[in-house]
């Protein structure tokens, strides 16, 4: 897609001097000697420092762009261990990168420094049909994961609308979600360990192979942690059951307005379905542009909702959430058991993103949180906001679990609009806080959102958080510049500030959030 | 209980007049409760407390903390036998003034509490609503929700279910440095900064004090029931065990209990599966004939019903060491909880049983579940620590979750976090969050250290 003009690049990427201490940033003798040395440790072809390959990595799913002075792709934990003690003893910045997939910058060597990529960990080391557990490395694909899981009945419960290219650790990393979260919860819910490498060098495996491991839960901290606490290699993960019954229920109404009355509806009485998704308007446009899928034009909001269980259940809730929709407005409601209906039903929702992508040259989507029964008051405020700011704002995101993404649709060669973008976006998002909600939901904090952090928590809060970091060993060295504002965590931040503020964002192949 | 127990805390009573004195200048009148009703392993605190706000606890603390001075939170006092012995007890401080709703949207399903509510009061917050906290951990209704987060201890629905860390959205802790830090938020979704609730959850107070806690909530089912499917060995319960498992069923509940388990909780002294189900009528209709089917194939005589939270209840208050007012003094009886393959949760289930133990097993979770009284032989320490080698040589960890102060004295109560560089980021979070190890010194013995003070030295 054509977004990502080479007017994108911007110096704020490469920090001005001052920034997080890079002790191979001018000198290179000492970046030829760590090449050398991580050469010996993951072998010559896996060490990149010439720099036309290292401007493979310099993005991720923002149009932010950073460049590392290395980039290591170890194949092993032990190689993985290695490389870090390598590059702690020469206090050399990490950055751990998936797939590059994320919308929050997280995965950008701001700083520059070594980026240690997964690429080749990807071996399902173990999967276990009868203790449902399976062992496998950062670099697996999560549908890699779900299909070597469904050849035993069993499924990977996190799916993030991305699993077609996110990788399990970058999912650890950013504690994702997905449609599904809503009934099954995030990533954190179904991780029972973590093999992790501390930004030392140690290797340690935090949890176990059941549920609730003695000890004190540092495999929770981890997770979501966005790759600042170390570098994990391995992941224990529970696999559950397939559903016997599914059913799945596409409503189409007349205002986003209504269809977010629906969601509070159906959970009022008494049940919660498995996903809960919305389309706006502007999306049905967007994907009825590119394919037919028989969305009504003329519909406000399309509101797609499963459940799943034993069959009996099913009958039942599908019943409830039908007359729910029905007595909120809906103009027509389809459902559908088969998988293959259903996936038509599914359709829409799974390439909303991409159609938007084709719509606009340049999008930013968002990721914000309100309790639920805010929906419809802050998804007014959205549509306001964004008229004012005179750009169109598409919506396509987890209605139940008030988990918003607008996507704000512009383009970057006009002037001025990046700012105003950024601008829209953050007051979109103080809309979610004074909701009593979240600055994000599932795509993380990254180097986007740390100076939002504060609309959220007190001083002493991420004081308490600092501690964290501080304690795993990686503070200002492991993927420096992310997560916690400047005054935790990041000593010298103005850059990296400016970095924020120049997070223009969306690259947006089509196939993410 | 150690026997210069009472001394040491003579001294500590003289020695730290002074601190003693600030802790209560630091709060306001009103708040002093009698020391004798706190007691910890057969230990008297020289001041027990009941703070009535946030404010007041964090107050509290920090006093604490600069006078030199221990502190024990406690509510519901279900959950003091666990961990290592203390190894200073100083302030019993008294959370149940702080039961307080903050915040409760029901169309939301989400609830804001203060730390020293019961659950049993929240459940009849809940109610009303048709909506509950899914959680049944030991001690039921009787544990705050400060202790349920504390101890974290899975209940029986628990792998059906979602675990207490997994419904946690966000909690605010009081730190000894005096100050309140908040994480997560009221939200059912939400990843900005680190997840320390969930470091909290479990961590038996050893990186603050929980004060407030948010929770998504789940509607009530429409309808439950427990079967209870009697066997003729245990090989016979854990194939049928095995089978239910992987049949589909409206189950929030599936365990593997052994005979002793089943004489405690009302049964027939024999193996028997119990399941709970949840769910629309229908679906219990039909799980009733899924289960009779698995019965009938596994040569089990047909299932009987129970009512419903009869039998999970006294498994419930089994698990939660029955005499848990006495605070871990030589009447508490032994609980252990071991995390085990499901290929090897019969064996040792067995094992256990023969043991002395009264064992059971919750399936979906892996855990293993094994009381005894506290004067048995199965407490005897030597015999515990088989069992634990037992569960480590079977791939799993066995915790005391429960038990006499010399067993736990004795024996690590959660060996099986053994790895050296874990333990080392646990020290080092503890260090940077109470330096002086003012809350719960030596619940972690791993972690403070096999203890100096009176306690240690006298349980040991």
């Amino acid at each position: 897609m054509q977004t990502n003009a080479p007017a994108a690049r911007n110096d704020a990427a490469t920090p001005p001097a001052g920034d997080p201490p890079n002790p191979l940033r001018g000198d290179p003798a000492l970046r030829a000697a760590l090449a050398r040395e991580l050469r010996a440790i993951v072998g010559a072809p896996h060490v990149i420092d010439a720099p036309e390959e290292l401007l493979v990595y310099e993005y991720d799913a923002t149009i932010e762009r950073a460049r590392p002075d290395l980039v290591v792709l170890p194949a092993s934990t032990e190689e993985a261990a290695a490389t870090l003690a390598a590059c702690a003893r020469v206090d050399a910045p990490v950055v751990p990168r998936g797939s590059g997939t994320g919308f929050a910058g997280g995965a950008l060597p701001v700083a520059g420094g070594v980026v240690v990529a997964t690429a080749r960990m990807t071996r399902i080391r173990e999967l276990d049909a009868e203790e449902r557990i399976a062992v496998v490395e950062p670099g697996v694909i999560n549908l890699a994961l779900q299909q070597a899981a469904a050849e035993h009945g069993l499924r990977y419960a996190p799916d993030p609308s991305s699993q077609r290219i996110c990788t399990i650790g970058g999912n650890v990393g950013t504690n994702a979600g997905g449609p599904h979260t809503l009934a099954h919860g995030s990533t954190v819910n179904h991780v029972l360990a973590v093999e992790l490498v501390l930004p030392d060098g140690r290797v340690t495996w935090l949890g176990g192979r059941q549920l609730d491991a003695p000890g004190v839960d540092l495999r929770a901290l981890v997770v979501g942690s966005e790759g600042t606490l170390g570098l994990v290699t391995a992941v224990c993960v529970r696999l559950l059951p397939l559903p016997e019954a599914v059913r799945t229920m596409l409503a189409v109404f007349d205002t986003v307005e209504r269809a977010s009355e629906a969601v509070s509806a159906i959970v009022e009485r008494g049940v919660i379905p498995v996903a809960l998704e919305m389309l706006d308007a502007e999306t049905i446009r967007a994907v009825e542009s590119q394919a037919r899928l028989g969305y009504p034009l003329d519909a406000g909001a399309v509101l797609l909702a499963e459940v799943e269980g034993l069959a009996e259940q099913v009958e039942e809730d599908a019943a409830t959430v039908i007359a729910a929709l029905e007595e909120s407005g809906a103009r027509t409601v389809r459902s559908a058991d088969e998988e293959a209906e259903r996936e038509r039903l599914w359709e829409g929702r799974k390439a909303g993103i991409g159609a938007l992508g084709a719509i606009s040259p340049n999008f930013y989507l968002l990721d914000g949180v309100v309790p639920r029964t805010k929906l419809p008051a802050v998804m007014r405020e959205v549509a306001a906001l964004s008229e004012r700011y005179g750009f169109r704002c598409a919506n396509i995101f987890h209605a139940g679990d008030g988990n918003l993404h607008p996507n704000i649709m512009f383009d970057e060669l006009e002037p001025g609009s990046s700012s105003r973008v950024l601008e829209l976006g953050g007051e979109i998002l103080r809309v979610c806080v004074e909701a009593g909600g979240s600055i994000t939901g599932e795509h993380g904090v990254g180097l986007e959102k740390r100076s939002y952090l504060g609309w959220i928590f007190d001083p002493p809060d991420l004081d308490a958080m600092t501690r964290v970091r501080d304690a795993f060993g990686g503070s200002g060295r492991f993927n420096p510049c992310k997560v916690l504002p400047v005054s935790h965590g990041c000593a010298q931040g103005h850059a990296a500030e400016a970095g924020a503020a120049a997070l223009r964002l969306a690259r947006a192949p089509g196939v993410y959030l | 209980m150690p026997a210069d127990g009472p001394r040491a805390a003579q001294e500590a009573r003289e020695g730290s007049a002074t601190a003693v004195a600030a802790i209560r200048g630091a709060m306001p009148e009103g708040r002093d409760r009698d020391p004798a009703r706190y007691p910890i392993d057969g230990h008297i605190p020289a001041l027990a407390l009941a703070p009535r706000t946030r404010g007041e606890l964090a107050g509290a603390l920090q006093a604490a903390a600069r006078g030199g001075l221990a502190v024990a939170p406690q509510a519901g006092r279900t959950a003091l036998a666990a961990g290592g012995p203390l190894h200073r007890y100083d302030v019993a401080l008294d959370l149940r003034g702080l039961d307080r709703v903050v915040e409760h949207e029901p169309a939301d399903l989400t609830i804001t509490v203060e730390a020293g509510i019961s659950l049993g009061s929240l459940a009849e917050v809940l109610r009303p609503h048709g909506q509950q906290l899914p959680l049944d951990p030991p001690g039921g209704g009787e544990v705050s929700v400060g202790g349920m987060l504390a101890t974290a201890r899975p209940g029986s629905w628990r792998g059906l279910l979602p675990g207490v860390g997994d419904l946690l959205l966000g909690a605010t802790v009081a730190l000894p440095d005096g100050t309140l830090a908040r994480s997560g938020g009221r939200v059912v979704k939400n990843v900005a900064g680190y997840d320390l609730h969930r470091l909290h959850a479990g961590a038996l107070g050893a990186f603050g004090v929980i004060v407030e806690a948010a929770f998504k909530l789940v509607p009530l089912p429409e309808a439950t029931a427990t079967i209870a499917c009697r066997c003729r060995h245990l090989p016979q319960a854990a194939a049928l065990a095995r089978t239910l498992r992987d049949t589909p069923l409206a189950a929030r509940g599936l365990a593997l209990v052994g005979a002793r388990a089943a004489a405690e909780a009302g049964l027939p002294a024999e193996p028997h599966v119990l399941v709970g189900l949840a769910g629309a009528a229908a679906a219990l209709e039909r799980s009733r004939r899924e289960v009779r089917l698995c019965c009938r194939s596994a040569h089990v005589p047909p299932a009987e019903e129970r009512g419903d939270d009869e039998t999970w209840g006294r498994l419930r208050a089994l698990a939660a060491g029955a005499e848990a007012e006495a605070g871990g003094a030589e009447g508490t009886p032994v609980v252990l909880r071991g995390s085990l393959p499901l290929s090897e949760l019969a064996a040792v289930l067995e094992e256990a049983e023969e043991a002395g133990f009264a064992a059971w097993a919750h399936i979906a979770a892996g855990s293993l579940l094994a009381a005894a009284p506290p004067s048995g032989d199965a407490a005897d320490a030597g015999r515990v620590a088989a069992l634990r080698a037992r569960c480590e040589a079977a791939g799993g960890t066995l915790a005391i979750e429960a038990g006499p102060a010399a067993l736990r004295a004795a024996l690590d109560p959660a060996a099986g976090a053994r790895d050296e560089v874990a333990l080392d980021l646990a020290r080092e979070l503890r260090r940077r969050f109470d330096p002086l190890r003012t809350v719960n010194p030596g619940r972690w013995p791993l972690i403070d250290g096999p203890g100096t003070g009176a306690g240690a030295a006298g349980a040991a």
